[in-house]
């Protein structure tokens, strides 16, 4: 009777630190993979931190773009203001009238630059910055 | 160990990341050939040079047909190719400015 109970005893034990062995087995394993997973997690946010500069890098860049657009983009408006400048603050018909051969010259002058000007502007070979527009209307008759 | 024994059926979640960075490439073509534009000779006449200017222009020409713009029309005229000029040159400039935003970081570096 007493032997059989003794036995029962010994396997529960048995079984216990056996459970035991392998419960301890699994909580090793587990701790590995936490492990392995914090290192993923490391580098998922050193990447996401990456991706976070390269955005900003490219909001930065993009800004800086937009800035000279804006400004290259109110420069060529330079031309048509200083034609207007210079149509109102001459008579064209009295000069006209009064010194046709001069005003036929700087008329052809005029012209020839707005040719040559627009020539150059279309030119793919030109640098991609807009050409000076500083003698666009330097003649005070100018086309 | 029966507070924990669950755990032992539920093991700990693989974390799997995968990092994939598409970036579109725009090829960027090549510019129009540009304009090559005729001359243009242009007269200005006035009572003051009139006869001048006829025997002149037939000497020149061999007729005496010319169209003829008034002084406030050759104005708007020299005003509609200043619209004109302004529009190329902006477009130009947008042109510019989205070639310059697609192209790699490294060669938009060099051509700052």
């Amino acid at each position: 009777m007493f032997s059989s109970i003794r036995i029962a005893l010994i396997l529960v034990l048995l079984a216990g630190a056996g459970g035991a062995v392998l419960y301890v087995k699994k909580l090793q394993s587990d701790l590995e993979t936490a492990r392995a997973n914090v290192a993923k997690m490391e580098v998922a946010v050193q990447t996401s931190e990456n991706s976070l500069k390269l955005v900003q890098a490219e909001t930065l860049k993009l800004a800086e773009l937009n800035k000279n657009l804006s400004a290259d983009l109110q420069k060529a408006e330079q031309y048509g203001d200083e034609l207007r400048a210079t149509l109102q603050k001459h008579n064209l018909t009295h000069l006209a009238n009064k010194k046709p051969g001069l005003i036929e010259k700087r008329m052809q002058n005029a012209t020839n630059k707005l040719w040559d000007d627009l020539e150059s502007i279309t030119d793919p070979n030109a640098n991609n910055g807009m050409q000076s527009t500083e003698t666009g209307t330097a003649d005070s008759n100018s086309n | 160990m029966l507070t924990t024994g669950c755990s032992l059926l539920r093991p700990e979640p693989q974390i799997v990341t995968v990092t994939n960075t598409v970036k579109t490439t725009v090829p960027i073509v090549a510019h129009p050939k540009k304009v090559q534009l005729n001359d243009v000779k242009i007269y200005v006449v006035s009572k003051e040079n009139y006869e001048e200017f006829v025997k002149e222009y037939e000497a020149k020409n061999g007729a005496d047909a010319y169209i003829a713009i008034s002084v406030k029309d050759y104005e708007n005229l020299s005003l509609n190719f200043a619209e004109l000029r302004r529009y190329i040159e902006q477009q130009k400039q947008i042109i510019v400015y989205y070639e310059n935003a697609v192209k790699p970081e490294e060669e938009s570096k060099e051509t700052k």
